[in-house]
């Protein structure tokens, strides 16, 4: 598709985009060229220098704690220590990641930067690829590192109800099928897919993301329905922002073909010719925050990220700056100033988020 | 509120304390004290015990459960929270009621109400050994002691004190009544001179086993005896002193 | 055990609607109670620490479960969404640590649905907690906060003001620091209407928590 080559090729990815253009970079968003390197350093400084003392004897004394962990997970991760006694660091760091994954991540997290070499307000690099799906009305496929999520459109004419005349409705359908990580199952959605369906249909509902009017096509006759599948492909972490990119590129994506009643018959006429795209009145972007050990808020948590967490929170927020959701399911509690710096980082990640949707969109409009 | 602030600890004995309240244990009254009366011997090192319900932090005590806030001077002295609660967790040392619900080799799994089965081996009743084995069927009901009860393993009762002796601990007999009352009365029924059992042992010979997992078995002389003691009992764990007194002065004056 | 409280006055002259709890209506589970907002009631039972069925069963903690169940009708999205954001809020309060390889579940019946059911579920959940007698490391309550069009902020709301609000935001306060434990919003609001709200939501906290003081009080008194 030209759609997708476009929009891969002129780096519709945030990081190529920004990487030198954004003077007030935010403190998250770095230019990606230097700090790809950095991590490395930083893999190899903490684990192999000050980690390899505390791993050198791990069934000597000291290691008991080491012991107790090991134990629910198995005696094999015990036997690896001892063959690891003499080994290099990088595989040391495995082992001690295998054993103390919560210690291992504070020791990066102290030197502000993760494993994957990000810093903790930092962003994964967001890939967008519109109208991949041709079948589809609407399409988008984003990317948030290895998070894969598409999102099809599928609009269907149906005649709305009495006390709902003039609108039309927008069904969205979160799924996480079984291919995408093995801890889902096949079968009936289990209980993340159908709370992230939730979440995504109160932001349509919050946001007025489109107006349901512009959806009624004969008044208390014939309306719009929107079918919205979003699909995680590869699940690693923070879905909730990716589903809801993924909807509003594909919602962006949307051409409507033109309808007209007959006026003598009763019958709709649909000309597939004539082609509209939607009105899209709102940019609600979701923001997602994994907080570490209470205190540490870190950005774009992935799935090893969020399963070490002791809570996350995602903050939706539009253009103009409104809050058009803030969902924190739970965990550690968080202080209202704590809140204020989730929504400010929000904010700005509004804007980027806008801004390559804004540039995928036009390198695919016909010049 | 008491709950942020931190309360000194004595201040709320007997009081109701909810989980989150901060209690404020006082410090010792030494550093001072003992550098005036420089010759005298050091005041024995005492601890401060702490007891269900409570946990230690940083400012003090946490109460973690619900209930009144008890307190003993013994040793260093011992706080715990007295909670109401209907779900048994084993505690090692304490007596209590299994029920055999199946025998697996050399051990008998004993239901006692807990999250796991407890495990009772065949050569922990008196007397027994490897040729005489004690006669225990599936369903009966075993009184006996925890000797490993705690979060990781699987609970073990024995029916043998240290020194090899039953003291009360076995088989409990074919008939009688088991019924299941809160931890909170067990403990009451418990506690030495207790006013229940006093006033009860004044109506007519019985026979009771009472297991700190809330299990309470009850024989007398006829199934209507044995009857009014487990209504009474029941009846119990929602009268006052008062009424209670009321409903025994009823009973004995018929 | 039931206990009363009316007309117990917050924030801006709004006020909560009466609150009542019974703890321990039920007799077959390890804890209960019934929460009563204004109309809305939540029955809670609880039942745990328990064994844990097959795969729910965790090395290191207690598998909670929270199971809502709708007044009419089999539960659907919204009260699997509403499970995950109370079950999270009792995860974060609960020790499981002192219970491994456990199961907790907590069953939540809405009775009756006069708005802000929500918190009237996280109130009874919580209720239910403490009369099951699980270790916790503190309290938590549930606070709706509606935005009236005209600017207005209204604590508690009935579902008629929950229709007219530009917004509805719930949050879990917990008793420690009277953080915020949980957020769920509907409607669009601006920041500072959001920290307005939080700032009344804690402040009822603190009436809340003395209401659950005083029904814990009430029924040790009988012993």
């Amino acid at each position: 598709m030209t759609a997708a080559a476009a929009g891969r090729d002129s780096g519709s990815s945030i990081a190529a985009e920004e990487s030198g253009a954004e003077p007030q970079a935010p403190p998250y968003r770095a230019a990606t060229a230097t700090r790809k390197r950095t991590p490395r350093r930083c893999r190899e400084w903490p684990l192999a220098g000050e980690l390899a003392l505390r791993c050198r004897h791990p069934l000597a004394a000291g290691a008991r704690h080491h012991r107790r962990h090991a134990a629910g997970k198995g005696f094999r991760s015990v036997t690896r220590w001892r063959h690891l006694q003499g080994g290099s660091g990088a595989a040391m760091a495995e082992a001690f990641k295998t054993v103390e994954p919560l210690e291992y991540y504070r020791r990066f997290l102290k030197e502000n930067c993760r494993p994957d070499g990000r810093e903790l307000g930092e962003f994964r690099t967001t890939t967008v690829n519109i109208g991949s799906i041709t079948t589809a009305d609407g399409s988008a496929l984003v990317k948030f590192g290895n998070t894969t999520v598409i999102c099809g459109v599928k609009a269907e004419l149906a005649t709305p109800t009495e006390d709902s005349a003039n609108k039309g409705y927008i069904v969205p359908n979160v799924e996480l099928p079984s291919l995408c990580s093995p801890r889902f199952r096949s079968g009936p959605p289990g209980e993340e897919a159908q709370a992230a369906s939730q979440f995504i249909a109160d932001v349509i509902e919050n946001s007025q993301i489109i107006a349901k009017e512009d959806l009624c096509i004969a008044n208390g006759k014939l309306v719009w329905v929107l079918y919205c599948d979003i699909i995680c492909m590869d699940y690693d972490g923070n879905l909730l922002d990716a589903s809801a990119f993924a909807l509003l590129a594909a919602l962006k994506n949307v051409q409507l073909p033109s309808v007209t009643i007959n006026e003598e018959t009763g019958l709709s006429e649909v000309n597939f010719k004539q082609k509209n795209p939607l009105m899209i009145r709102k940019h609600p972007v979701a923001t997602s925050f994994a907080i570490f050990d209470d205190t540490l808020l870190i950005v774009d948590p992935n799935a090893e990220e969020e399963d070490l967490a002791t809570g996350t929170v995602t903050v939706v927020t539009d253009e103009e700056d409104r809050l058009c959701s803030v969902h924190k399911p739970g965990g550690s509690p968080l202080t209202g100033a704590k809140l204020q710096d989730c929504i400010t980082r929000a904010i700005t990640r509004q804007r980027e988020v806008k801004k390559l949707i804004d540039k995928v969109i036009n390198s695919i409009k016909p010049k | 509120m008491a709950a942020r602030g931190g309360v000194a600890v004595e201040e709320r004995v007997g009081q109701v304390v909810l989980p989150g309240d901060v209690l404020v244990v006082p410090a010792h009254p030494d550093e001072d004290g003992e550098r005036l009366r420089l010759g005298a011997p050091p005041a024995p090192h005492t601890r401060l015990l702490c007891g269900p319900g409570l946990r230690r932090c940083d400012a003090g005590l946490l109460v973690t459960k619900c209930g009144l806030l008890r307190h003993r001077q013994a040793a260093g002295g011992a706080y715990w929270v007295d909670s109401q609660q209907k779900r048994y967790v084993p505690i090692k040392g304490d007596h209590a009621i299994g029920i055999v619900t199946a025998k697996a080799g050399d051990v008998f799994k004993l239901d006692v109400g807990g999250s796991e089965q407890a495990s009772l081996s065949y050569l922990a009743f008196e007397g027994a050994t490897k040729r005489n084995r004690p006669n225990v069927q599936v369903g009966d009901l075993i009184y006996g002691q925890f000797v490993v009860a705690n979060k990781d393993m699987e609970p073990e009762m024995v029916c043998v004190d240290s020194s090899g002796r039953s003291s009360g601990m076995g088989i409990i007999g074919q008939d009688g009544f088991l019924f299941k009352v809160s931890l909170g009365l067990i403990r009451k029924l418990l506690a030495p001179k207790s006013e229940i059992i006093q006033e009860l042992s004044q109506l007519y010979p019985f026979e009771m086993v009472l297991g700190m997992n809330g299990r309470i078995w009850v024989k007398a002389r006829t199934v209507q005896q044995t009857l009014i003691i487990v209504n009474i009992l029941e009846a119990c764990e929602y009268m006052t002193a008062e009424q209670r007194k009321q409903a025994f002065a009823k009973l004995s004056g018929n | 055990v039931a206990m009363e409280l009316w007309g117990y006055r917050a924030m801006g002259g709004s006020c909560l609607r009466p609150f009542s709890c019974e703890l321990g209506p039920l007799s077959r589970p390890d804890g209960s109670a019934a929460f009563l907002q204004g109309d809305t009631s939540v029955l809670a039972a609880l039942y745990g620490p328990a064994e844990a069925k097959g795969n729910r069963e965790l090395p290191e903690r207690a598998a909670l479960e929270v199971l809502l169940r709708p007044k009419t009708g089999l539960p659907g999205v919204g009260e699997r969404s509403r499970e995950q954001l109370l079950r999270r809020t009792c995860e974060a309060v609960v020790l499981g640590r002192l219970h491994p390889r456990c199961a907790v579940s907590v069953v939540l019946q809405v009775v009756a649905d006069g708005g802000s059911l929500l918190s009237c579920c996280l109130n009874a959940a919580c209720m239910g907690l403490l009369d099951a007698g699980l270790p916790l490391a503190s309290l938590f309550c549930g606070v709706t906060c509606a935005l009236h069009p005209d600017g207005s902020l209204i604590l508690d709301p009935t579902t008629r003001q929950e229709q007219e609000a530009r917004a509805v935001l719930t949050f879990a306060i917990d008793s420690a620091e009277k953080k915020v434990l949980m957020a769920s919003t509907k409607g669009a609001c601006s920041m500072e209407e959001m920290q307005q709200c939080i700032a009344a939501a804690q402040s009822a906290a603190d009436t809340i928590f003395q209401f659950y003081r005083d029904s814990i009080r009430r029924r040790y008194s009988k012993s």
